[in-house]
C-alpha cells in the first residue's frame, strides 16, 4: 500500500519536472523545429512540427552571398582557438608561478588577478581599444586575440587554477625537482598533466565564453573587419526581422557548435561548474 | 663548466618569465585600461572636438542632473533585482525538482541547461521573434482569440522592461539550475532522513536542512547573477537597442552609447566608473551578507 502511494508520488514528481522542463525550453523548441518549416508554417502554428520538414532555411542559410555561417564560423573557431592556446599555458604558468611564491607576493598577485573576475567588460573597452590603436592593432584580429588572452579571462583561469593547485600534492612536484628537472620541465611534464580536470572547466568555460562574445568583436573587430559568428549574425539579422524561415535557419546553423559540444563535454561542464559551486 | 652554470641559471630562471609574460599581458590589457578609465574620467576627452583637458569631477557633476543616465541607472536596478530574485527562486526550484536519481531526470537537466550555452545573441533573437509585435507570441494569442490587438511587449516602455526581465532571468536559470543542482548534490541524504526520522515536515526540512546545507552556492549564484546583469549588453542591444524612448538603456549600455556614438570618452569613463563601483558594492555587499548568513546558519 505505502509502495503504491510512494509510486504514485514519484509518478506525480517526474510528470511536474518534465511539464516544468518543457515548458522552460518551449522557445529553444520554437527555434528548432521553425529552422526546417516554411514561413507561413511558422506563422500558422509556431508549436507545431515540422510537416511537411524542408532544408530550404538551411539550404538558403548556406548559399547566402555573403557567406555568413561560413565565414563567421570560421573566424570564430580561429579566435577561439588563438585564444585558448595561448592563455591555457599562459594562465597556468602563471598559477603554478604564484602558487610557488609566499606571503604578500602571492596573497597579492591572487587579489590583482581576482580583480578582473568583477570588472564589467565596459568600463575597460574604451581603453584598449585605444591601446589597439596606438599600436596599430585596431580593428584586426591579433588585437582581439591579444585583449581576449590578456583581459578579463586570464582572472578565470588564473582562478581556478590557484585553486585547484591547492589541492595537488607537493610531494610528486618535489621528488621531480630532486631528480634534478628544471622549472619548465617540472611545469610542462608533471604540473600540467595533474591539472588536467582544471583545465578542461577553464577550456570549456573560456571557450564557450570567446565564441559567444559579443561586446569585443563588435568593438575591436568593427563593421568592416569580418565577423565572428555572433557579431555577423547580430549585423546581417536586423533586416530579416519578419522572414522567420531564413532567421531560424542561420541560427540552428550558428548555435549548432556550441550545443553539439555542450552535449558532448556535459560530464566535464557540469563537473567543472561543481567543484566551482561547492569550492564557494 | 660552464654547460652546469647555465643549466643553474636556467632552473633558477624557471617559470618566472612566462609568469611575467601572463602577468604583462593582463596589466596591459586589464590593469593600465582601468587606470586609463579613471583618468580620462577626469578629462573632457573627446577624438572629434579634439578636448582633452583637465576638468575634475565636472563630468560625476554632469552625470547627477543626465536624465538619461538617471534613467538607465533606475532600468538597471529593476533589471539587477529582478533577474537576481527570479532566477534564483527558480534556479533553486528547478534544481529540487529535478534532483532525482532516474535517467529522465539527467536529460530533464540536460534539456534545462541548453540556454546556458547559447549566446545572448541568439538567445535575444528567439525571443525577438516570440515577442516582436508581429511575433509568434502574438499570432498565438490572437489565433485562440485570446486578445484582438497584438500586444506591443517591446513597444512600450513598462513592458519592453519587463520583457527585457524575463528574457535575463530566462538565459540566467539555466544557470542558476546548474548551481543549485550541484549544491544539493553536495547535501547528504542522511541528513534528510534523519530530520524526517525527528518528525520534521517539508517545509522545515526544507528551511533547516537544505537551504543551510546549499548557502555557499547560494552565495556563489547570487554574486554571479549580479555581476552578469550588471554587464548586460548583447540582450538589450538586439531585443530593443534601448528602446522605446532609451526606456531599456542599462548604465552598460549608456556608457557604450555615450564613448562610441557621442565619442565623449571623458563622460564614458565617468559612467564606467559609476557601473565600476555599483558592481563593486553590489558584489561585496551581497557576498559579504550572505556569508554572514553562511555562518548563522
Amino acid at each position: 500500500m505505502s509502495a503504491l502511494l510512494l509510486n504514485r508520488t514519484t509518478r506525480g514528481r517526474a510528470l511536474a519536472a518534465w511539464l516544468v522542463t518543457v515548458a522552460f525550453i518551449v522557445p529553444i523548441y520554437i527555434a528548432l523545429v521553425s529552422a526546417f518549416k516554411s514561413q507561413s508554417q511558422i506563422l500558422a502554428n509556431p508549436l507545431g512540427p515540422p510537416v511537411p520538414f524542408t532544408w530550404e532555411n538551411i539550404g538558403n542559410a548556406l548559399s547566402r552571398p555573403d557567406a555568413l555561417i561560413q565565414t563567421g564560423l570560421l573566424n570564430s573557431i580561429v579566435v577561439t582557438a588563438a585564444t585558448l592556446l595561448v592563455l591555457i599555458p599562459l594562465a597556468a604558468a602563471a598559477s603554478f608561478w604564484i602558487s610557488e611564491r609566499t606571503g604578500w607576493v602571492k596573497s597579492g598577485l591572487i587579489a590583482l588577478f581576482a580583480l578582473g573576475l568583477m570588472i564589467p567588460p565596459q568600463v575597460v573597452l574604451q581603453p584598449i581599444v585605444s591601446l589597439l590603436q596606438s599600436v596599430g592593432l585596431a580593428n584586426s584580429y591579433p588585437g582581439l586575440i591579444l585583449s581576449n588572452i590578456g583581459g578579463g579571462y586570464m582572472s578565470f583561469a588564473v582562478f581556478v587554477y590557484v585553486g585547484f593547485l591547492r589541492t595537488v600534492p607537493r610531494d610528486v612536484i618535489d621528488a621531480a625537482r630532486m631528480d634534478g628537472a628544471s622549472e619548465l620541465r617540472v611545469w610542462w611534464t608533471i604540473v600540467m598533466p595533474l591539472l588536467r580536470p582544471a583545465t578542461a572547466t577553464v577550456g570549456i568555460f573560456l571557450g564557450l565564453w570567446v565564441w559567444n562574445d559579443f561586446l569585443n568583436p563588435l568593438f575591436i573587430l568593427g563593421p568592416l573587419q569580418g565577423q565572428t559568428i555572433t557579431t555577423g549574425i547580430y549585423q546581417s539579422l536586423g533586416q530579416y526581422s519578419t522572414d522567420y524561415g531564413q532567421l531560424f535557419g542561420i541560427m540552428f546553423l550558428a548555435a549548432l557548435i556550441p550545443v553539439v559540444g555542450y552535449l558532448v563535454t556535459q560530464r566535464e561542464f557540469i563537473h567543472g561548474l561543481m567543484s566551482g559551486a561547492s569550492k564557494g | 663548466m660552464s654547460t652546469h652554470v647555465q643549466t643553474r641559471a636556467r632552473h633558477r630562471i624557471g617559470l618566472a618569465p612566462l609568469a611575467l609574460l601572463a602577468l604583462l599581458l593582463y596589466a596591459a590589457f586589464l590593469i593600465y585600461p582601468l587606470v586609463q578609465s579613471f583618468i580620462t574620467s577626469l578629462t573632457n576627452r573627446n577624438v572629434l572636438n579634439a578636448t582633452n583637458a583637465f576638468i575634475g569631477f565636472a563630468n560625476f557633476a554632469e552625470l547627477v542632473h543626465d536624465e538619461r543616465f538617471l534613467r538607465s541607472l533606475g532600468f538597471t536596478l529593476v533589471v539587477v533585482l529582478f533577474v537576481t530574485v527570479v532566477s534564483n527562486i527558480f534556479g533553486l526550484l528547478f534544481a529540487m525538482l529535478l534532483n532525482g536519481p532516474a535517467r529522465h531526470y539527467k536529460i530533464m537537466r540536460t534539456l534545462v541547461f541548453i540556454p546556458q550555452v547559447l549566446s545572448g545573441v541568439i538567445v535575444a533573437f528567439i525571443w525577438r521573434s516570440i515577442l516582436t509585435e508581429n511575433g509568434l507570441l502574438n499570432s498565438v494569442l490572437q489565433g485562440t482569440g485570446l486578445t484582438q490587438q497584438p500586444i506591443s511587449w517591446l513597444g512600450t516602455p513598462a513592458l519592453a522592461t519587463l520583457s527585457i526581465c524575463v528574457v535575463v532571468s530566462w538565459m540566467t536559470i539555466a544557470f542558476t539550475t546548474v548551481v543549485y543542482t550541484a549544491a544539493l548534490q553536495s547535501v547528504p541524504a542522511e541528513l534528510h532522513e534523519a530530520a524526517r526520522m525527528d518528525g520534521a515536515g517539508p517545509l522545515n526540512r526544507f528551511c533547516n536542512v537544505t537551504l543551510p546545507m546549499i548557502a555557499p552556492g547560494t552565495t556563489i549564484s547570487v554574486t554571479l547573477t549580479l555581476i552578469t546583469t550588471l554587464k548586460l549588453f548583447d540582450v538589450i542591444a538586439v531585443l530593443t537597442g534601448g528602446g522605446p524612448a532609451n526606456s531599456t538603456k542599462s548604465v552598460a549600455f549608456y556608457l557604450i552609447d555615450v564613448a562610441f556614438t557621442s565619442n565623449r570618452f571623458g563622460y564614458a569613463s565617468a559612467i564606467a566608473m559609476v557601473l565600476l563601483a555599483l558592481t563593486a558594492v553590489l558584489a561585496y555587499g551581497v557576498t559579504y551578507l550572505l556569508r554572514r548568513r553562511e555562518a548563522h546558519l
